[in-house]
């Protein structure tokens, strides 16, 4: 039994949840990514309570420091260990069955440990003092020592705990995604669905992965020294060019902005890879390949120069043509969410579709992922980036495509399930986490769309001195409907029951 | 019309609510006639795909291109170049922002006459976004410390009031507390 399967079978309420069936000869595909799996729930559920926390702490007047604490917690745990994580421990499953490679060994561990030390080291920091958003905003995490905000200690516990996060996110992931494409030994017995790179539901895979190893190479050689000073390594003379604010916000937004590009088509891939599973007919094929391939093509040159959309307001720090680049190139990945809702809408007509509760999962998600696009073009039009940039339009764009991707997942989670557990799923108790995750879901986004268009800035402690307390009650109504439906999600892997008993 | 779309946060809805709502509806119908009603193999001849996808595709990118050219003469970098070459009778105010005020050189406007607001970060990231009286943000602006180029923008108010500053970049424990006013007379 692997290390993996022990470990998941002494965590009290999760272990149930994800008990990984030993006896299909499949665990070294399932072990691992159910680990890594079962992991982003529990920060998940971190998260939540976060978020809930929130518009709560508000409402009563709480402390202001309890509002940032929570704020830089809920935002990290959801993108990273969370929503990132959980992308990781289904697509290892699914890379693992369409290659027939294995999904497990050192360089899976060691992304297990450095994505959850590292969160837990930022945890810890957060809670020591360091408040500086998900987002770093650079150069305020050095302010803030300056300022007496936060310790140096708590500063360098932090970044430490942020680049163990960032090592698994650009190199070990990424690395052991390249070693079963194209490196690892083949074992037929592990092939379940196979796939090559021409499959729409591989390719993007690959496309996902390059964009977070190349993106992220800048901001490793950025952080890096900056570290490597921080722990007196390096003396502070030679990291200025580091520290440049300028430097280290360009970096990170390149690779922060297309991390999210990266895991908007790694989850597009695995639609493109699940929905012909689902069709009614029998066909096992989209309607066209070559129209998914070329969908995953445009988002991914589309979207690796976009990222100048956050920095529009800049003016003329950011000269007006990389204004205009950035609104062309934000508009340019809705054309490739065009052409995937051709896909997958001309695909369904054609053959029709089973509405098994993975699939609606995967549909409901893909609805709040386009929504979502449609926002976060809005915002990356240049006149209306200077009406919205900072609000919580773009707070709740950045909310909502977590929400919809992690839907999505959980919709490839469902289908994945019975092959790595042993163990069915109830399908009525799965619609309804739909139904609630779903109406939740999009309640928030336009709860947080209604806060941006009024003016409502984002990350701010005082929604009732603002008059914005309208907005924070409909965040939390919709929130608690996320969050039951998140809860129904989880009875039901609780609840799960062996299929030899059905 | 467009004045509403493209200088206020509403506009920005309403563009949302154009794209999205015949989204909704077409998607969630088709996804539910072929999941619930009629799930068999469509009868729908199979060379009429191609010309439906060439008509979606054609109206995606009428759409977006119409959304984004009708939005050129709204975008702040090409209105304040254009009223700076154009030159004329501006008010000149210097903007400091650090952890957690401004020093503005001047807060008292003339309605009509276009000011040049350049600002500036001498710490952190922060924000300038100005609000008219009535709660919409008239423009926002990053301030990026390090830069040798103030962010720079020409606006002109049109109505007398207070008009309320606040910073939209989180910078730290009292961000909710960078606030200012102007007032417009």
């Amino acid at each position: 039994m692997s290390t993996a399967t022990l470990i998941i079978q002494k965590v009290p309420l999760f272990g149930r949840m994800f008990n990984v069936d030993t006896k299909n000869g499949l665990e070294d595909i399932n072990s691992w990514p159910a680990l890594i799996t079962m992991t982003s729930f529990v920060w998940l559920v971190i998260a939540a309570l976060l978020g809930l926390l929130m518009p709560v702490i508000q409402y009563y007047g709480l402390n202001t420091n309890l509002f940032y604490t929570s704020l830089t917690l809920h935002g990290a745990a959801m993108a990273f260990p969370f929503a990132f994580q959980l992308m990781v421990g289904v697509s290892l499953h699914r890379a693992g069955g369409c290659l027939g490679k294995k999904a497990n060994g050192p360089l899976v561990a060691l992304f297990y440990i450095c994505m959850n030390v590292g969160a837990l080291l930022l945890t810890l920091a957060v809670l020591g003092g360091f408040k500086v958003t998900y987002t770093v905003m650079f150069p305020l995490p050095v302010v803030g020592v300056q300022t007496g905000q936060w310790s140096m200690e708590m500063l360098i516990l932090g970044f430490s705990g942020i680049a163990l996060v960032l090592i698994s996110m650009i190199f070990l992931y990424p690395i052991q995604v390249l070693r079963m494409l194209f490196f690892s030994e083949k074992h037929e017995n592990l092939v379940l669905s196979p796939r090559t790179l021409k499959d729409p539901g591989m390719l993007g895979m690959l496309i996902a992965v390059l964009i977070l190893l190349i993106t992220g190479l800048p901001l490793m050689s950025v952080a890096t020294p900056i570290l490597l000073a921080l722990y007196g390594i390096l003396p502070m003379s030679m990291v200025t060019w580091a520290v440049e604010p300028v430097v280290f916000q360009f970096v990170f937004y390149i690779f922060a902005h297309n991390l999210m590009e990266a895991m908007a088509i790694m989850i597009v891939s695995a639609v493109y890879g699940t929905l012909p599973l689902y069709l009614a007919d029998g066909t096992r094929k989209l309607y066209s390949d070559k129209l998914a391939n070329a969908a995953l093509w445009i988002l991914l040159v589309t979207s690796l120069t976009s990222f100048f959309h956050h920095f529009y307001t800049m003016f003329p720090a950011l000269p007006s043509t990389f204004s205009y680049h950035g609104n062309i190139m934000s508009w340019g990945t809705g054309l490739g969410g065009a052409f995937t809702i051709f896909t997958i809408l001309a695909t369904i007509w054609k053959h029709g579709v089973r509405p098994e509760p993975g699939m609606i999962m995967i549909l409901a998600g893909f609805v709040i992922y386009v929504l979502d696009g449609v926002t976060a073009m809005v915002v990356a039009n240049v006149a209306l980036s200077f009406h919205l940039h900072g609000t919580m339009w773009t707070g709740g764009h950045a909310m909502t495509v977590l929400l919809a991707m992690s839907l999505m997942w959980m919709g490839v989670l469902y289908h994945h399930y019975p092959v790595i557990t042993g163990r069915s799923l109830d399908a009525g108790r799965g619609k309804s986490s739909i139904k609630y995750y779903f109406f939740g879901g999009v309640g928030l986004m336009y709860a947080f769309m209604a806060g941006g268009a009024s003016g409502m800035p984002r990350r701010i402690a005082n929604w009732t001195e603002g008059g914005y307390m309208f907005i924070g009650i409909l965040i939390l109504i919709f929130g608690l409907m996320l969050a039951y439906g998140i809860i129904l999600y989880l009875a039901n892997l609780s609840k799960s029951s062996e299929i030899s008993l059905d | 019309m467009l004045d509403f779309i493209y200088t206020d946060g509403w506009g920005a809805f309403a563009v949302m609510l154009f794209f999205q709502i015949p989204f909704l509806f077409f998607f969630i119908r088709i996804v539910y006639r072929k999941a619930y009603k009629n799930t068999g193999a469509s009868e729908t001849d199979p060379q009429k795909y191609p010309l439906l996808e060439g008509i979606w595709i054609a109206t995606v990118v009428a759409l977006f291109v119409l959304v984004n050219v009708l939005s050129v003469v709204y975008m702040p970098p090409v209105t304040t170049a254009a009223m700076i070459k154009k030159g004329g009778d501006f008010q000149e105010v210097n903007v400091t922002a650090r952890s957690w005020f401004y020093e503005i050189s001047n807060r008292e406007y003339e309605v009509g006459r276009p000011v040049i607001f350049s600002a500036k970060s001498v710490d952190t990231v922060h924000g300038f976004a100005v609000y008219h009286p009535d709660g919409r943000i008239l423009f926002t602006m990053m301030l990026m410390p390090g830069l040798e180029e103030a962010s720079t923008l020409v606006h002109t108010f049109t109505e007398p009031g207070e008009y309320k500053v606040r910073c939209l970049e989180y910078c730290g424990i009292v961000h909710h507390g960078m606030q200012d006013v102007l007032i417009v007379r």
